[in-house]
């Protein structure tokens, strides 16, 4: 019972990661109907600006992630102005090949940095154990689920009280009609992808004290995708769930199934949700109510 | 047709002379190959208008089949054709979760299923010794073996103009017609010309894993020896980039874009030595470069370098044949 409570936690607080990435996914997604696949390398950047601040600088943790945020929240826009607003109105593949594209040469600029290409990294209080009378939980994995439940609140208040939140709202229903109330749509396109890129650093700085912080921790947007699509695909709240399940479902398959299955369960998990809810989870569950 | 093979004769005949027969048709072999799975993306992304993110792992597929039945001495009249089937078989299944549904899902469900069988293939190592890998025996038949790079480049161009012609007739007839109306709009196809959408795109898919199956199976007895890491995510998407490059709308796409994936590393390599001191040495080089080709394609030359060559007004006065 109590190691099943661990790694449901564990699952959870991994989950909440994938939660973030798929969030930030569908975020850009909805408010510019562009399918970034750089969400990763976002991510991996975000991580690395925090070392780099921190240990290499000698900037307080706090100060260093703050930073490195703001830092990632700048990039995406930057990127945005100069790039991604071409991907507009043009097939799914432009997009696809142009985030893909940036988030390779983000990965080879960070590979440059000798210092990041031979050394993992971990920030301090990974190691720490919260007990709970017999319970032992890490204290990373508690951090990671207050951190996501506290940002998802800040989230939804930013989307339901602030004019820039309701803006984006408004922009991502219907751009056109948006437009037409006075909302300047090329700026809120702007903000949704300094938003993604943000959401994603934060991704970054909560998974890196329960892995490590590497070239190739990219690569778990990889399972934002299967999150992002069983949250519904448009639907943020969804984007949370679908990754705290997909989390949860990983680790008790790391539990139950052999050795090496866990890693295909989101895909396999994603097979199945196409094609029994063809469109979206979200729809499936609508219809049903 | 004619301009891009006039274009390969070029090449071959200034890579003779600079770089030695055997280089110039070693990578000629691979052009050739190459090309192959990228027929198999012009006709899935840019005559049906569908993405799709497992190209390489259906190549991984055909390579696999093709291997593990050569290795136990199937003749390729039999393992080649098991490949091409195994291919086919891969991108019908890829392609089912979102038969339904266009566009992205069809990237995801596409994702899905590369992911899993390059897991697979690490994972399976009573089968295919995991990341170790397998060597591959030389393709041969009774007393003829292909071991020379000459006679490789030979039955890759044999291969690609097969593969070439199947594709021009199909584009041409009823499937082209099928899938070209999909790509335009799927609504209009299904109801105002009586087009079953679903299975106009499994047919794409089909064909794609087909020539994917035949591609892999190539490659695998060019390149002697592979292993699940060849074909990962990254493969899909230097597929992906062959046939954006080159030119999706037109099957000498697929040629144009091989040409220039296959160059692209040798050219880096050049690129490198000019470089001054610091900077060539470091190992990120590539990759940035790499991404930058990718960008600068797309946001200069959205419609490849097929439509570039004057392959646009052509194919409007051919009918889109080519």
């Amino acid at each position: 019972m109590l190691s099943l409570i661990q790694v449901l936690t564990s699952g959870i607080a991994i989950g909440c990661v994938y939660g973030l990435v798929a969030l930030s996914f569908v975020l850009i997604y909805k408010a510019t109907e562009t399918v970034s696949f750089m969400q990763g390398e976002l991510l991996m950047v975000g991580a690395f600006a925090a070392v780099a601040l921190n240990t290499g600088a000698g900037w307080p943790l706090w100060l260093a992630a703050v930073v490195a945020v703001a830092g990632l929240a700048l990039l995406g826009a930057v990127l945005e102005r100069f790039a991604l607003r071409r991907a507009i109105g043009q097939p799914h593949l432009v997009a696809v090949l142009l985030t893909f594209g940036l988030g390779m040469m983000l990965r080879g600029g960070v590979t440059s940095v000798p210092a990041a290409s031979h050394d993992i990294y971990r920030l301090p209080f990974a190691d720490s154990v919260l007990q709970i009378g017999a319970l032992a939980l890490s204290l990373s994995h508690v951090l990671v689920i207050v951190a996501t439940v506290v940002l998802a609140g800040v989230l939804a208040i930013f989307f339901r009280y602030t004019r820039a939140g309701l803006a984006l709202r408004a922009c991502s229903e219907n751009a056109r009609v948006a437009a037409l109330m006075g909302v300047p749509v090329a700026s809120m396109h702007t903000l949704a992808w300094a938003l993604g890129a943000a959401l994603a650093a934060v991704a970054g700085l909560l998974l890196a004290p329960i892995t490590f912080i590497h070239l190739n921790m990219g690569l778990i947007a990889l399972k934002a995708f299967p999150a992002a699509v069983l949250g519904g695909l448009t639907s943020l709240p969804g984007a949370l769930v679908g990754g705290v399940f997909l989390g949860v479902a990983e680790s008790l398959a790391g539990l139950v199934l052999p050795e090496g299955v866990k890693d295909v369960v989101p895909y396999v998990l994603l097979m199945l949700a196409l094609l029994l809810f063809p469109d979206g989870m979200a729809a499936g569950w609508r219809r049903r109510r | 047709m004619l301009r891009p093979l006039l274009l390969i004769a070029v090449i071959l005949a200034l890579g003779l002379s600079v770089l030695g027969a055997d280089y110039a048709a070693g990578q000629a072999t691979l052009v050739a190959t190459y090309a192959i799975a990228g027929l198999g993306l012009v006709i899935i992304v840019g005559q049906a208008g569908q993405i799709t993110l497992g190209q390489g792992a259906l190549v991984a597929l055909g390579a696999y089949a093709e291997t593990l039945l050569a290795m136990r001495g199937v003749p390729p009249v039999l393992s080649v054709p098991a490949a091409v089937a195994l291919g086919a078989a891969g991108g019908a299944l890829a392609s089912l979760p979102a038969r339904r549904l266009g566009g992205l899902y069809f990237a995801m469900s596409t994702l899905a299923f590369a992911l899993i069988v390059e897991e697979m293939l690490v994972r399976w190592t009573s089968l295919t010794r995991g990341g170790a890998g397998l060597s591959v025996p030389t393709l041969a038949w009774g007393g003829m073996r292909v071991d020379t790079p000459l006679a490789q480049m030979l039955v890759s161009l044999a291969a690609l103009m097969l593969a070439w012609l199947a594709c021009r007739r199909l584009l041409a007839g009823r499937s082209g017609r099928a899938w070209r109306a999909v790509r335009e709009d799927e609504i209009a196809a299904a109801e105002a010309c009586g087009i079953d959408v679903a299975a106009t795109k499994l047919r794409a898919f089909v064909l794609g894993g087909a020539l994917a199956g035949l591609a892999g199976a190539l490659y695998a007895h060019w390149i002697g020896f592979i292993s699940p890491e060849q074909f990962g995510l990254m493969f899909s998407f230097e597929l992906l980039m062959l046939v954006f490059i080159g030119g999706a709308r037109h099957l000498s796409g697929a040629l144009w874009g091989a040409l220039v994936i296959v160059s692209l590393p040798q050219l880096i390599a050049l690129l490198r030595d000019v470089l001054p001191g610091e900077w060539s040495r470091s190992a990120g080089l590539e990759t940035v470069l790499f991404g930058a080709v990718i960008v600068a394609m797309v946001l200069l030359r959205p419609q490849g370098l097929a439509s570039a060559s004057g392959g646009a007004q052509a194919s409007v006065r051919k009918g889109t044949e080519d």
